[in-house]
Order: C-alpha cells, then sequence, then structure tokens
C-alpha cells in the first residue's frame, strides 16, 4: 500500500510516521495547553480544565521529548542530506530549539508548583512562547528541507531564518490541529459543561486550520503532492470528527468521546501521510549500509518488552 | 559502509570556538548528567530496598531524590541529548549520518528503554506515595534497568567508533558494537555513574531536616554505593590496553595536552575515590554538604577530562580507519589529491568579497573542507598561531605531509594548488588581511609541492586497528 512499498525504507517511513503522530499528540497537549491554561489565568477564571492542564502539562512534555526522539531518528534514515543541510543552514537558529525547550520545561513545572497568580501567568507566558519558537522553527526546517534551490544563496547570505510565504500558514494549520488534538485528549479526564467547552475548542481548531489551508494555497504553498487518497480519508477522518464534537455539545457524557478520538487518531494518522506527499518525491535512494544494517529483531523484541511493560506500569498506577 | 560519493553540506563557524569545544561542552554536560540518573536510578533501588527493611528515613530520602532527579535528568538530561543529536550535526554531519546507517536499530532500542525509564519515572515521582512496597520496589528496578540499558546501547555505538575491530573486515553490525573497548568502557561508566549517584546523595542528605546521626547513617549507605569507584583504575587499564596502540601512545605521553587531560581524569578520580574510600566507608567520616559538592564538581571536571581522553583518542579518525576528522574517508584522499579539495563543493564563501584574490578565496574554501572540523583561523587552536614562525617552504612542507607532521592529523586531502592556496590565506590572515596579496602560482613551487605529496602518499601514518 502506498507509500509502504517493501523494503528497509518503507519501515523507516511506517515507523517515521507512527512515532510523529504519536510525538504530535503530546506537543499539541503541551502547546495548546499551555496557551489554554495562560488565557485562563489571565481572564482570572477558576477553571478545572486548566488546573488539570497545568498539573499534567511537564509529563506530558516528558512524553512529547520522547516520542520525538523516534521520527528524529528515522528522519536521518529517509531524507539524511536533505535534514542536515536544513540543520546546517539554520545553524545556531535551529540548536536554539533545545535551551527553548529547557527553558519551557521548567517554567510548565514553575507554573504547576504553588505560586503566585503572578508567578504562574509569566512562567505559562515563557512556556507557550518557547514552545511557538520550537514550532515555527521546526515547519522552517520541515520547509527548507525540500528548498534544495534556495540552499546556496541562504548560505552565502548568511540567512539563517529561511522565511518562505507558506512557512505562517502551514504553522497556523497545525496550530489548529493542535488546539483539536489538545482538547481531545484533555476530554477524557472532564464530563459535562467542561467536554462541551472542549468540544467547541476540537471545532474552533479544526475551522482554524480549514482557514489556514486557504490562506496556505493563497500563498503558493501545496497542501499535499500525490497523496493517493490518504486526503480523502483524512477529509472523512474530519467529517466524522466534527460530527462528534457536536454529538458531544449536545450529549457530554455519551459515547461521542470515543467517536472523537478515534476519528481524531484517523485524521492525525493520515494527516501526517498527506504532510509527507510531498516530500516523499524526494526520497533518498536507500544507502547500502543503512538498508544492510541488522538489529530489526532486537528492536521489534525489544519494542514488544518495552510496550508490555508500559502497559504494566499503567495498570499499576490506575489502580484505586 | 560508507557511501560511494561525497556529500558536500554548508559549512558552520562557531567565532574564536573550534568545533570540538562546541560539542565537547554540550557532550559532557549530557554525559555527566546521564551517568548521573543512571547511578541515580541504581541508588534509589538500593536505599527503597533498605527503607522496606526498617531503615530510618530511607524513605523520605527515596522521595526527595526522586524529585530532584526527574527535574535535573529527565530536562536538562533528556535534552542535552537530543542537543548531542543537533550539536553532532553542525560539527560532523557525515559521522553521525554513517553511526545512524549502522546502527540504527541499536539507537531504535536504546529509545524504547528510554521510553521506559521516562514513563516509569513519572510513574514513580507522582503516584509513589500511595503504592504498596512490593510495587515501589518494581517501579524503582525498571527505572534502573531502563536508564542502564540506555548506557548499554549507547555505550556499543561510541566505542566502536574507537575500536571498530572486526566491523572493518565485513563482519557486521554486532561485530563492531561488542568491540574491543565496549567492555571495558561499559563497566568503566557505570562504575562512574554509580559514584555520581553517591555523590549527590551526599549532598541531598545534608539538605534534609535531620539531626546528624541520622544524616550520618544515610551517608554510610549512600557511599558503600561508590565502592566501585576502587576498581576503576584496573578498567581503565583494560581500556587502554584495548584502544589502538598510537591512540594508546599519544595519551601515555605522545601528546602532552592528552595526557594532561589523562592526568587530570586519574588525579581528581584518585581524590574522590580516596576520600569516598578511606575517608567515608572505611573511617566512617562524616561529609557535609559543601564538601559533597567539591567532590561532585571534582567529578564533573574527571568527567569532562575523560570525555576529552576519549574524544582525543579517535584522532586522526572520527569512525577508526573509515572517517578521517574531516569528514573524509581514506579511499577519497587518493581521489581528492588529483580532482582538488573543493573542486565539487557547491557551496560559496559567505565572505567572498573580503578577499582580493581567486587564490585566497579557493584556499579559504580549503581550510573550510580541510581544516575548520579541528582548527580555527585566530581563535582556540589557530592555525595563524600554529604557523606563524614557519617559514613559507616549512609551511609547504608540513601540510603537504600533514600525517607526518603529526601523526594523530589525516593525510591531506588535495592537490598542490590546494595546498598553495591554503598557505597564502595563512599568511595573509598573519599578515592582518592587506588589501592586496600576490598570487603565487610559481610553477617550481607547485612542482616541489606535488613531489612532497606524492613522496607521503596517502595512507594515515597510523594502523587503521
Amino acid at each position: 500500500m502506498w507509500p509502504f512499498t517493501g523494503g528497509a525504507p518503507s519501515l523507516w517511513l511506517a515507523l517515521y510516521l507512527l512515532t510523529f503522530a504519536l510525538h504530535a499528540v503530546f506537543v499539541s497537549y503541551v502547546l495548546a495547553g499551555a496557551g489554554y491554561a495562560l488565557i485562563q489565568s489571565l481572564r482570572k477564571v477558576e477553571d478545572p480544565i486548566a488546573e488539570r492542564v497545568r498539573d499534567r502539562l511537564p509529563f506530558m512534555l516528558g512524553c512529547g521529548i520522547t516520542a520525538g526522539v523516534a521520527p528524529l531518528l528515522f528522519i536521518q534514515l529517509l531524507y539524511q542530506r536533505r535534514f542536515y543541510t536544513a540543520n546546517l543552514l539554520m545553524g545556531p537558529r535551529w540548536g536554539a530549539v533545545v535551551p527553548a525547550l529547557i527553558v519551557g520545561f521548567y517554567a510548565l513545572y514553575l507554573a504547576k508548583a504553588k505560586t503566585s497568580m503572578r508567578v504562574r501567568r509569566l512562567a505559562l507566558a515563557i512556556g507557550t512562547v518557547c514552545f511557538l519558537f520550537v514550532a515555527w522553527s521546526w515547519t522552517e526546517l520541515d520547509q527548507l528541507m525540500t528548498a534544495e534551490p534556495a540552499w546556496r544563496a541562504m548560505y552565502a547570505a548568511g540567512q539563517r531564518v529561511y522565511g518562505d510565504a507558506a512557512i505562517y500558514p502551514r504553522l497556523l494549520l497545525w496550530l489548529g490541529a493542535m488546539l483539536s488534538l489538545f482538547a481531545i485528549v484533555a476530554s477524557w479526564w472532564c464530563s459535562g459543561n467542561e467536554r462541551r467547552r472542549l468540544a467547541i475548542l476540537g471545532l474552533a481548531g479544526r475551522g482554524i486550520s480549514v482557514a489556514a489551508a486557504f490562506l496556505l494555497v493563497g500563498a503558493g504553498g501545496a497542501l499535499h503532492g500525490n497523496a493517493h487518497g490518504w486526503l480523502d480519508l483524512l477529509i472523512v477522518a474530519l467529517v466524522v470528527e466534527a460530527a462528534g464534537w457536536i454529538w458531544m455539545l449536545r450529549a457530554p457524557d455519551g459515547r461521542a468521546l470515543s467517536l472523537v478520538t478515534g476519528a481524531g487518531a484517523a485524521a492525525v494518522i493520515c494527516a501526517t501521510v498527506v504532510r509527507e506527499a510531498p516530500r516523499l518525491a524526494l526520497l533518498e535512494p536507500a544507502r547500502p549500509g543503512a538498508s544492510e544494517a541488522s538489529g530489526f529483531p532486537l528492536f521489534a523484541l525489544t519494542l514488544i518488552v518495552g510496550a508490555a511493560t508500559i502497559v504494566w506500569v499503567w495498570r499499576v498506577i490506575s489502580r484505586p | 559502509m560508507v557511501p560511494a560519493s561525497i556529500p558536500y553540506y554548508p559549512v558552520n563557524e562557531f567565532g574564536p570556538l573550534m568545533k570540538g569545544l562546541v560539542i565537547g561542552g554540550v557532550g559532557i554536560l549530557h554525559v555527566f548528567l546521564a551517568q548521573f540518573a543512571i547511578g541515580g536510578g541504581l541508588l534509589l533501588y538500593y536505599f527503597e530496598r533498605m527503607a522496606q527493611r526498617g531503615v530510618p528515613h530511607a524513605r523520605t530520602f527515596v522521595d526527595g531524590y526522586f524529585k530532584i532527579l526527574v527535574l535535573v535528568s529527565f530536562v536538562t538530561g533528556a535534552l542535552t541529548g537530543v542537543a548531542m543529536w543537533f550539536t553532532t550535526i553542525q560539527v560532523g554531519a557525515r559521522t553521525i549520518g554513517l553511526m545512524v546507517d549502522e546502527f540504527h536499530w541499536v539507537w531504535a532500542t536504546e529509545w524504547v528503554w528510554f521510553a521506559v525509564e521516562i514513563v516509569t519515572g513519572y510513574a514513580f515521582y507522582r503516584f509513589a506515595p500511595r503504592l504498596d512496597d512490593r510495587t515501589r520496589r518494581r517501579l524503582l528496578l525498571i527505572y534502573a534497568a531502563a536508564a542502564w540499558m540506555s548506557l548499554f546501547w549507547i555505550n556499543g555505538i561510541l566505542s566502536w567508533q574507537l575500536t571498530p575491530g572486526r566491523w572493518l573486515d565485513g563482519a557486521g553490525m554486532w561485530a563492531g558494537f561488542f568491540n574491543a573497548s565496549f567492555w571495558p568502557s561499559l563497566l568503566f561508566r557505570t562504575a562512574v555513574a554509580a559514584t555520581l549517584g553517591a555523590l549527590v546523595a551526599c549532598v541531598v542528605i545534608n539538605t534534609m531536616d535531620l539531626d546528624r546521626d541520622a544524616k550520618a547513617a544515610l551517608i554510610r549507605r549512600a557511599s558503600r554505593f561508590a565502592a566501585p569507584m576502587a576498581i576503576m583504575p584496573v578498567l581503565a587499564l583494560w581500556f587502554f590496553a584495548a584502544i589502538p596502540a598510537d591512540s594508546r601512545q599519544w595519551l601515555m605521553g605522545g601528546s602532552m595536552p592528552m595526557t594532561m587531560f589523562v592526568g587530570v581524569a586519574a588525579g581528581a578520580s584518585t581524590l574522590i575515590g580516596g576520600y569516598v574510600i578511606v575517608g567515608l566507608i572505611v573511617k566512617r567520616l562524616y561529609i557535609n554538604g559543601a564538601t559533597a559538592t567539591l567532590l561532585l564538581v571534582l567529578a564533573f571536571g574527571a568527567t569532562a577530562a575523560g570525555e576529552f581522553v576519549r574524544e582525543g583518542a579517535r584522532k586522526p579518525y572520527t569512525v577508526r580507519g573509515v572517517l578521517y576528522s574531516t569528514s573524509i574517508t581514506p579511499a577519497e584522499v587518493a581521489r581528492l589529491r588529483v580532482d582538488g579539495a573543493v573542486t565539487s563543493d557547491p557551496y560559496p564563501l559567505r565572505d567572498e568579497a573580503s578577499y582580493p584574490t581567486a587564490q585566497l578565496r579557493h584556499g579559504a574554501k580549503v581550510h573550510r573542507a580541510l581544516c575548520d572540523a579541528c582548527h580555527t583561523l585566530h581563535g582556540a587552536n589557530a592555525l595563524v598561531e600554529l604557523t606563524r614562525t614557519w617559514t613559507d617552504d616549512q609551511l609547504r612542507l608540513n601540510v603537504s605531509k600533514l600525517q607526518r607532521t603529526k601523526a594523530f592529523m589525516p593525510p591531506f586531502a588535495g592537490n598542490a594548488a590546494d595546498v598553495e592556496a591554503l598557505i597564502q590565506l595563512l599568511r595573509w590572515e598573519t599578515a592582518d588581511r592587506p588589501a592586496s596579496w600576490p598570487v603565487s602560482d610559481a610553477p617550481g613551487t607547485l612542482a616541489q609541492i606535488t613531489t612532497w605529496l606524492d613522496e607521503v602518499g596517502t595512507a594515515a601514518t597510523g594502523a587503521a586497528r
């Protein structure tokens, strides 16, 4: 099945897309959640959702960073030359994502701690700005990887910001999707009216993404390459998800959340494939050393053991 | 093993910092924090067992120590690991590319253990107070084991860079992974991790609200955890015996800076080991927070020196026998001697207009391609200062026969015109970049350089193993 057409690169691609989707769920909770908690603290509203979000943000960021390491590994196999070149062209401005994440991480711990409202607001603001910077940087890097004709001139000019017109609509598209993903995850810890509020956020997030898609096309950017039907699946998933949100607005404690979660999961997986489609034409031929490397059985076995361990941990801590 | 064509990447400079300092700074911090996380995990399991056997205050210590572990190791420790990847790309993209190509399934395996470590760690951090004894013990055991497994897998990749062994003969990934320096390196790092865990414990215990006797009792138990330091000299000797002969010679006096770093690492480790084993374990002395912190700083110094030694011992390679520090393979050197070092480099200079002649621009590109990985022009390890007092012909000879000038330098990967362009660049920089500079292209000079290049050949001085 396209784009998984066999051999080691297909396996790398599948693992890249799956782990990227997982990473996207966690970081969506972090970025949108930090922004949500910040807005609620600025509004001086007592909000149980924001309280729970603040409490979970450091853990979710830890999971997001951990999940992000895997796609970082597989992207080096799929697009090594392009990924390294984009890294080098952006240079220290790209490297700044690491201190930004460290500062943002500690800011989340500070926001979680029992501090004054003023400190909490400041910490949430710092965290949100840091994570926005990281999101913007990733979007730039992602686009710069595909822009080979621009590399030479960018290097000669010593520019560190790519600044293509499609960057900001694309970032906005992702920010909208992040809001929806955040709403899905946060809904599992809520009920009643809280879920209704999150349903509105979920719908709003998708609305932002749709508007950003039009802006992206207007700016000359491509929504997808030849995505071989994955875009159609994405649209279906989004329609089902929207229906689920509307259902949740009417009956917040029913099964709507399961529907939204299933459709949202399908949407994020389809979206990662659609996002990848234009770049797949630029996929580098597998280097012999990489495609012949041994160790997959070890990884597969460790993955099974690791997943079982994580499930066991989850069950243990979920016991009343 | 290595792609047939040379991948050209844009090169970044870091002002007065040579690239080794940049990656060294990030790497040392990461190694220190990662080893603390491993030792801390093992120590916490040990203390949890003590707590369940009724040792007073051990439970309080476990919960307090774990918060520090999460705040330091899960944040800065984890993110400096990501930073290592990004920094390595900046310093040697081809090297990290080769490592990823060859060991990506090992890296993916390490990632699974990292994920287990993070999930288990957060689970303990948040839910430990309401868990029963057995579950607490199990969680800590999984956490400690997962952290150590990360070390196990990464250690194989790092030690392969220095002693790839039978992997060079096509014996496969596992032959490279379980290489000659794998076990001494793994055991040495485990001993270091245990020591760091114990030293941090001594600092933490001093911050606890307990009377002196209670603190002393906890310190005595924590200090036992640093006992593996006693076998570190043996492990270090084993490591020295396993590394290539030329690397060993540089560490043992052949290169004074390297020898001094060996001395710093050994001296600092001896001081820490002496204090811990004689003072804390044998004499059962008390250690206050200030002294424990001082020992921890000393341990950071020992880690820094040790990592410098490990990195330096690989020269002139980043992967022994396969890839030079210039990111060029031994086979490619012969080709570049004919084609020229920068003929295929697609990237222009960033400051092209500042060079008065085409030859100087050529020289700047040669410097960027062949020297920039380890040298700057005017900052750290500055070529201008290293060569300032040499005559022109001495400079030409030394650059042409680079692997003979210094055994830890790679062979010059360019032709006579490249050598001369580089020499003119260095002279122009030494003269403070005047507005005009004569072109040096006398046939006799180029012929002499060609003779020297032919005489020295394209092989490195030392053996590949």
